[in-house]
């Protein structure tokens, strides 16, 4: 079920978007579910025997079954759908944001320079959005997180908070900060004497995943970093009207102003597989460098195909080649262990974690899982379903 | 979309460099796009209707600020998404069909093949 933007920079459908936006969260339900389904039992039942009979093997990776089971009927309608829901849910938010555009500016404007709550932001007209940024619409949405339609402009930040309230039925939690929310909570239980006092989200959009960061740690200074101007002073609104704190900056992961050992805990979420090879050893090497020693860097992200087996490694690696999302397999092909060992992080100290969804589960099973892993990884780790999980790695320096 | 004149720089609705495509068969990318276009708002008829018959079971006259004002409750909601959920089931029951069809009874008698 979608869950509509509620807090103070939430728009106002008409009856007639509203239930365009409800059905597009129902269509993306079904073609997750229902077609996803069907294409992999086509698989099984006609696609993989084929290759067998062929190659007197198994398919070995994700790329011999993308290559197989590309000329099946079921895998043209899944992937045809799937574009054109990804396509059809901002399309569905596009025409209210766009009603409302003028009224955001000012509420943005308004609660960013709210004393009431302490957080900041900042932006730089001279900043050059990365080409990964600049030059693609990210997961097909247009205007991707950069696009400004005037000055001091909070439109893409709108655009990504209400679209992804439609693309994620309801798996993101009421204030789409689900990921945020689990991942603080197991980390501050299952390392009890660990208190951060400055925080960093790389690649933070709008904040959604911050804000969680700052509510587990009151006493923590929390910074929020993005490449797109719109996202951060959106985020910035958006956490000041939630009376959280946060300090948000438009500034790119792989080399940022802060100094040298200046952060106890470095987080993302659904980052890294957005930047190129090249900018996430950068990333990691810049999180070595603004982390204390003692300190904590952890990515949320989707398993590495290293985890997987061949069909839930093409099933995932699907965004990659269709969703606008190219860096997504070069990502998902790294060995989170070696990337941060190249970083400089000891092997050692490597971590890695997969945690229920506090909105699905609750706070027992949250808690529950510091002692023991309760998820596994396959195509529904980080994926929208029954039992979602949330899978992260990262190191301790 | 913005209204043309009004000074304003209209909101991009398209995605830059769009070319995936998956059907050979010329427009057939293009047709499901339509359809589920036209799934879409046929459901906001659907919807619209909905919001109609209970108002008008509810209060037995209606005027349109009333049904312009009209949001379903929690339940409600939960209801209409079950019933889209079905509803799309229906609209592309083709691409289901075919899936269940793999589970045909192998004794079946073969289609004589075509001429």
């Amino acid at each position: 079920m979608t869950k509509y933007v509620q807090h103070d920079m939430k728009v106002t459908p008409t009856p007639e978007e509203a239930a365009r936006q409800a059905f597009m969260s129902s269509m993306r339900m079904y073609v997750l579910h229902d077609l996803a389904n069907g294409m992999r039992t086509a698989y099984e039942a006609e696609v993989e025997p084929k290759f067998e009979r062929k190659n007197k093997r198994a398919p070995k990776n994700g790329v011999e079954v993308h290559r197989a089971i590309k000329k099946d009927p079921t895998f043209k309608f899944y992937s045809s759908m799937r574009c054109n829901a990804q396509e059809m849910v901002f399309r569905s938010i596009l025409p209210t944001v766009e009603r409302d555009q003028d009224a955001l500016n000012k509420k943005a404007k308004a609660l960013s320079r709210s004393k009431k709550v302490a957080g900041t932001v900042e932006t730089d007209p001279k900043f050059k959005v990365p080409r990964s940024v600049s030059a693609v619409d990210v997961h097909r949405m247009p205007g991707n997180y950069d696009t400004e339609y005037g000055p001091d402009d909070v439109t893409q930040g709108a655009v990504y908070d209400n679209g992804i309230s439609v693309f994620s039925m309801g798996f993101f939690g009421e204030n789409l900060d689900d990921i945020g929310g689990s991942i603080s909570m197991f980390i501050k239980n299952k390392y009890p004497k660990f208190a951060p006092k400055r925080i960093l989200d790389m690649g933070c959009t709008i904040g959604h995943n911050t804000v969680p960061w700052a509510k587990m740690y009151p006493k923590a200074e929390v910074h929020g970093i993005d490449v797109g101007a719109p996202v951060v002073r959106y985020g910035h609104a958006r956490a000041q009207a939630a009376g959280v704190p946060v300090h948000f900056h438009q500034q790119n992961a792989e080399a940022t102003d802060f100094e040298d050992g200046s952060f106890d805990m470095i987080f993302s979420s659904m980052f890294l597989h957005e930047v190129p090879k090249k900018g996430i050893k950068k990333v990691f090497k810049e999180a070595r460098r603004l982390l204390k020693p003692g300190g904590l860097m952890l990515h949320m992200e989707l398993p590495p195909n290293k985890m997987l087996g061949a069909y839930d490694s093409f099933y995932l690696d699907w965004d990659a080649y269709y969703n606008k999302e190219p860096f997504y397999k070069p990502f998902r092909d790294m060995d989170p262990q070696a990337v941060c060992a190249e970083a400089g992080f000891a092997k050692s100290k490597f971590v890695q974690y997969i945690i229920p969804s506090l909105g699905q589960y609750g706070e027992k099973v949250v808690k529950a899982a510091v002692k023991k892993q309760s998820g596994r990884a396959d195509d529904q780790t980080g994926r929208f379903a029954a039992g979602i999980h949330w899978y992260c790695f990262g190191a301790w320096k | 979309m913005s209204d043309a004149g009004n000074g304003k720089k209209p909101l991009r609705y398209s995605v830059r460099g769009k070319d995936t495509r998956f059907f050979s068969g010329e427009g057939v990318d293009e047709l499901v796009a339509i359809s589920m276009t036209l799934a879409q708002e046929l459901w906001v008829v659907k919807e619209r209707l909905a919001a109609y018959e209970t108002l008008a079971t509810k209060k037995k006259i209606f005027t349109t600020k009333e049904i312009e004002g009209f949001t379903f409750t929690p339940a409600q909601r939960a209801r209409m998404d079950a019933e889209s959920q079905a509803f799309i089931d229906r609209v592309f029951f083709t691409l289901r069909e075919r899936v269940e069809g793999l589970a045909a009874d192998p004794d079946e008698p073969p289609t004589p093949k075509e001429p």
